[in-house]
């Protein structure tokens, strides 16, 4: 089926226009979800055969690309001009069968579940169509063979999210929230379309595996190109994939409905940036430079976002946080030349994230309220999504046998081996994120509730919703095992470092065991603040700390540097403006006018008075000549006319003859 | 007899009909005066083609040819005469100003 795995994004694209062009809005259009599930099945089931194909080795040539001509142009380049032709086209490679699966998936599973979550919404066609637009967009960057497609994917990923964050864009934090969301990944798009035309320039070609051919023969990608264009993607993939600094849009986001924050942090939206980063890692392995800085940004990121978490008391901004914190997990991976250990923790964390995102859905669905300050004691009422969040907090917190544990050993031990100093801070990172996690957990489900109105209407979820989770859950203890059983994902995702990439400097044998007991300290530690229903020790603390919390909670200011970029940058354009209106306009425009107006007032004055009398004076003249010799003639009288006749000719007689 | 005695004939004929026609108030006496200078230049023509040209006969002819003009010239110039006349009643010409601007 890999030959027709285009279908695969453009399906769920045709459909999300049929649903919002041919269902009823108001009617809550019964049929409209089903439609997209059914869409979002049958590309599962594609992506599990391309997935099953690819990982035993049935498709020839591997990876399989099928590519079509789209369109052709005439190009110049150093004089010479060639017709330039932009393939559009599938290329399938083990990452795109990995994230075909996994973002139909998570789609799927997100879809099934907004039955319930969504349930009696007045816009619920919209959002079914919008659900199928996005993951369409995330499929069609996922298998494109082509940069320039990729691009406009992910584009499209960045509309569909604005549409779908401001869903409920009749309150302002939601548009605020979309707005922002937009505004900052298009920021990053900057740098990104930056390296798209260095790229055009440097290969002239958007043709993935064209780019791969050429980035590896020596002499054509220079070291400064390579950083360039590494530099460049990594912006937009910070911007998407909400990495320091751009990753204030993130938080925000939780404005959207749950099911899309599950789906925007699995599968389609963050995902995204990672994706292209390892799409396009040839380039980063020409170049130790942009190698490096991928490195440190997801490093600085994963430790910022990890410590934001700690006081986050908003249930969804702490799935945000640590949203951020494992994509920068992901992202210092590929750094330190990990590509199938960030690759595998993507794919490890898009379970068990749009478990624990669909998880707090059931729980505010539930409680009707974010703050975790007025939840607790869950677990009683709530027995399916406590469990099922239990498992995914284990799994994000890196437990044996969960999938996280294995992801994130992977990543560790890649780490480990390129820079020791960073391994350190990672693993620091990695305990926040138990720690955190823990606390949400504890504060939520365990001891006593806080809030008895809420706790006493609290009800568990009806099992439209429960059974995605159920799912997810079980996906999240065994696609870790699954996936890494010898060396399978590794094995599939095959991926040729150059030379100077191979890292030799093994980690110590006992290091996930060393990690792991790390965690479960940070476990115990997270118990001892937040889980023995007394919260002393964590207020005492908190007095204690409250400049170092209040910086926390402030997300260590990077809003007001932005907010106050953004007042910066309207004070700068404030300033164009009233140079255009008062320099430009009033100015030279204006004032050339007048002197153009003085000017031809002088003209016509001149034109007027000078050549205008000039001409009347001589008309006058042979006006007035005309009168004063009329005058001497004019008597009428025939026998003067034949004097003057007579001695006119006489006088020219006279003078002939005279001569 | 030779061409001076003719040709001072002529000029006097020629200068007594400008002097007619310039003095005259009778408009009849103007139309006689310029006969005069007519007859002058026809003398003139006959003149110049006996001692010139002894034997030619293209002088006496566009003489006689003149005459003939001449004749017609004052018929048409008499039948205005009357016409002016028959209009106002008199033949002076200084009572006439028409051509006056």
């Amino acid at each position: 089926m890999v030959e027709h795995a285009y279908l695969i994004p453009l399906l769920p694209f045709l459909v999300s226009l049929v649903i919002l062009f041919f269902f009823d809005e108001d009617a809550h259009s019964p049929y409209a979800p089903y439609l997209g599930i059914a869409t979002m099945f049958w590309c599962l089931v594609q992506s599990l055969v391309i997935f099953h194909q690819a990982s035993s080795g049935a498709v020839h040539p591997w990876p399989y690309e099928g590519s079509w001509e789209w369109f052709s142009f005439a190009a110049d380049s150093a004089g010479k001009g060639f017709s330039a032709a932009m393939p559009i086209g599938i290329l399938i490679d083990g990452a795109a069968a990995v994230m075909l699966v996994v973002v139909t998936l998570v789609s799927l599973l997100v879809q099934v579940y907004s039955l319930g979550y969504m349930h009696g919404d007045p816009r619920f066609k919209r959002y079914y169509a919008y659900l199928s637009f996005f993951t369409a967009s995330m499929l069609g960057l996922v298998v494109s063979n082509n940069l320039l497609v990729t691009f406009a994917c992910w584009e499209l990923v960045g509309v569909s999210s604005y549409l779908l964050i401001g869903f409920w864009f009749e309150k302002p934090a939601p548009a605020y929230a979309s707005k922002k969301a937009f505004m900052t990944t298009k920021l990053g798009d900057c740098g990104l379309y930056v390296a798209l035309l260095l790229i055009w320039a440097k290969f002239g070609s958007f043709k993935i595996s064209m780019l791969a051919v050429s980035a590896a023969t020596p002499g054509v990608l220079t070291p400064l190109a390579a950083t360039a264009i590494g530099l460049g993607i990594l912006c937009g993939a910070a911007g998407k994939s909400a990495q320091w600094p751009l990753f204030i849009w993130l938080p925000d986001a939780m404005e959207g409905p749950t099911p899309v924050s599950a789906l925007i942090h699995a599968a389609t939206m963050v995902a995204a940036g990672i994706y292209l980063v390892a799409k396009t890692y040839f380039i980063y392995a020409a170049s130790p430079v942009a190698m490096e800085a991928v490195a440190w940004i997801g490093l600085i990121t994963a430790l910022l976002a990890a410590t934001m978490a700690l006081v986050a008391y908003d249930i969804k901004r702490v799935l945000a946080f640590s949203t951020v914190s494992q994509l920068g997990f992901m992202l210092c991976a590929l750094g330190c030349g990990g590509y199938t250990a960030g690759l595998f923790h993507l794919t490890t964390h898009a379970f068990f994230k749009a478990l624990l995102f669909l998880g707090a859905g059931s729980v505010i669905h539930s409680v009707h309220t974010n703050d975790m300050r007025q939840m607790g004691g869950l677990s009683k009422k709530m027995p399916v999504t406590f469990g099922t969040m239990f498992v995914a907090t284990l799994a994000i917190a890196g437990i044996w046998p969960f999938a996280g544990y294995f992801s994130k050993d992977m990543i560790l031990e890649r780490v480990y081996g390129h820079n020791q100093v960073m391994f350190g801070l990672l693993t620091f990172a990695a305990l926040l994120t138990a720690f955190y996690m823990f606390r949400m957990i504890f504060l939520t489900f365990v001891g006593d509730d806080r809030d008895h109105e809420r706790h006493h209407h609290a009800h568990e979820s009806p099992w439209v919703m429960l059974w995605p989770l159920c799912l997810l859950a079980f996906l999240s203890v065994v696609s870790g095992a699954a996936l890494a059983h010898n060396g399978f994902f590794e094995h599939l995702v095959n991926y040729k470092l150059p030379e100077g990439l191979m890292t030799e400097t093994l980690a110590p044998r006992l290091m996930p065991y060393a990690v792991t007991a790390l965690v479960c300290g940070s476990i115990a530690l997270s118990w001892f603040f937040y889980g023995r229903n007394d919260f002393t020790l964590a207020e005492s603390l908190k007095a204690r700390c409250s400049p170092i919390f209040s910086v926390l909670e402030n997300r260590y200011g990077f809003d007001a540097i932005f907010l106050s970029l953004v007042a910066f940058s309207d004070r700068i354009a404030k300033f164009a403006f009233w140079f255009d209106s008062s320099v430009i306009d009033q100015f030279f425009v204006d004032g050339w006018g007048l002197i153009t107006r003085i000017c031809a007032e002088l003209s016509g004055l001149f034109d007027n008075l000078f050549v205008d009398r000039t001409v009347d004076g001589f008309g006058g003249l042979s006006m007035d000549a005309g009168v004063l010799l009329r005058s001497l003639v004019t008597h009428g009288q025939v026998q003067e006319y034949l004097m003057y006749i007579a001695v006119a000719v006489s006088l020219f007689t006279i003078l002939i003859l005279s001569r | 007899m030779t061409l001076a005695h003719y040709l001072t004939l002529s000029g006097l004929l020629f200068l007594i009909g400008i002097f007619g026609a310039l003095t005259r108030r009778n408009i009849i006496g103007i139309l006689m005066s310029i006969e005069l200078v007519f007859n002058a230049a026809n003398i003139n023509l006959a003149a110049f083609n006996h001692f010139r040209h002894p034997g030619g006969v293209a002088g006496q002819a566009v003489a006689l040819f003149f005459i003939t003009i001449a004749a017609a010239e004052v018929v048409v110039g008499l039948a205005l005469v009357l016409a002016i006349y028959r209009n106002t009643d008199t033949v002076y010409v200084e009572e006439f100003s028409l051509l006056k601007g």
